[in-house]
């Protein structure tokens, strides 16, 4: 059960496919755990498609349908495969948008140090916008605001801050004037996912590693 | 609306096209869908920033994935302009991918599976006409996540406004068009 839910401007945009990249599988990550979300973006689809019937039609090329109708003969009808009919293990930990990229096992993979109490894993290709840390159990980070876009999930463990305890499968969606200061609850690892759509800027190792939650 | 052919654009009747299409493999049935959304396709991904040529070959790739793909179109989970949109949605983000050469490309953001079956669909006329009546700035703000495919950053930018106000903004307007087209058919 989540309580914490991706803002319903988050998740209009998901489902029009304007939001960045990194975001974008957040968000997929949070509804493969979230069936109230699956419920409003179905819902934010529905309105944005009733939008689009409205648009203006735009003239194609004379030929355009004669070439498509020409290749419907050599097109193999094909049913879509669903990913739910491949085999996943059941104790998987890393959601399901990120397997095949990442694999099954969030202990599998290759953490590096950051700081005391602090391992992150970058994901390749990312932009760095996309990057899982580990908090160590009661690991206090420094109090932060945000630039930009940032949408954190909790993938295992939970922490609490000013807005309330987040547990694994909750999302902070913060409006970036949001000042807070979270801590890692005891007992067990917090594994949190967060995506940001801030530009790339490149001023040294330490800080660029740390910007995204400390805001050096 | 009034011209004959109006009787193929309702969505029940496309979504009988697409039923038929995979039941059948008709190609006049095709031809019908085709008419109906290639030009609205073109201009949606023309919009979202596609240049003329690459939007009718976005439109080519999503018509023919269409029609290799209509048997597994479900009637019950979505209306055809849903099916359909979402197929282009999906190969325009793959082909921004590909052209920053992000390797990301093997992320499934949007997948299908995953969505449920069975909600009331809303009547989409009502959808339009509660659009009209949003304050401008708010029409605004859903013309461009809709129409433009800009993210909140850049509509921010855009319209010289703050991150927060424009997703307070875009939450206000979503509940206003959702209970104005909450009542079903
Ligand atoms: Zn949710």
């Amino acid at each position: 059960m989540t309580t914490h839910h991706p803002d319903l401007s988050t998740l209009m945009s998901y489902s029009a496919g304007s939001l960045p990249d990194a975001i974008a599988t957040v968000v997929a990550a949070h509804l493969s755990v979230c069936s109230h979300c699956r419920q409003q973006v179905q819902e934010a689809e529905q309105v944005g498609i009733s939008l689009l019937e409205e648009l203006v039609p735009a003239t194609m090329s004379d030929h355009a349908k004669d070439d498509i109708l020409a290749l419907l003969d050599e097109t193999e009808q094909v049913p879509i495969i669903s990913r739910e009919e491949q085999y996943v293990p059941n104790d998987a930990d890393i959601p399901a948008p990120f397997r095949p990229l990442l694999g099954y096992y969030l202990d599998e993979l290759h953490w590096r140090y950051m700081a005391p109490g602090l391992k992150q894993f970058v994901l390749p290709a990312s932009g760095s916008n996309l990057r899982l840390l580990k908090i160590a159990p009661g690991t206090c980070m420094p109090s932060h605001g945000h630039t930009g876009s940032e949408l954190t999930m909790v993938l295992r463990g939970s922490y609490s801050d000013e807005l309330g305890r987040f547990c694994a499968g909750d999302v902070a969606d913060l409006d970036p004037d949001v000042q807070h200061q979270p801590v890692a609850d005891t007992g067990e690892h917090c594994i949190c996912l967060i995506a940001t759509d801030a530009p790339l800027r490149f001023n040294g190792l330490v800080p660029r590693l740390l910007q995204p939650f400390f805001q050096l | 609306m009034d011209s004959e052919n109006s009787h193929s654009d309702t969505p029940d009747k496309l979504k009988q096209s697409l039923v038929d299409l995979g039941r059948y493999r008709d190609k006049q049935t095709f031809a019908i869908l085709y008419d109906f959304f290639a030009p609205r396709l073109k201009r949606h991904l023309m919009t979202k920033g596609a240049h003329g040529e690459m939007a009718e070959e976005l439109v080519q790739e999503t018509m023919l994935s269409v029609w290799r793909h209509c048997k597994s179109y479900d009637p019950r989970k979505s209306t055809a302009s849903t099916w359909i949109f979402r197929i282009a949605r999906n190969l325009w983000i793959d082909r921004l991918r590909k052209e920053k050469a992000d390797l990301m490309t093997p992320l499934d953001n949007y997948p299908e599976s995953h969505f449920e079956p069975a909600m009331a669909e809303f009547d989409s006329e009502k959808i339009k006409s509660a659009l009209k009546s949003l304050p401008q700035q708010q029409a605004q703000l859903v013309y461009k996540v809709y129409y433009e495919g800009k993210s909140h950053r850049e509509i921010s930018e855009d319209m010289d406004m703050p991150l927060g106000s424009v997703k307070s903004g875009l939450r206000l307007a979503f509940n206003k068009l959702r209970s104005q087209a909450g009542e079903l058919k």
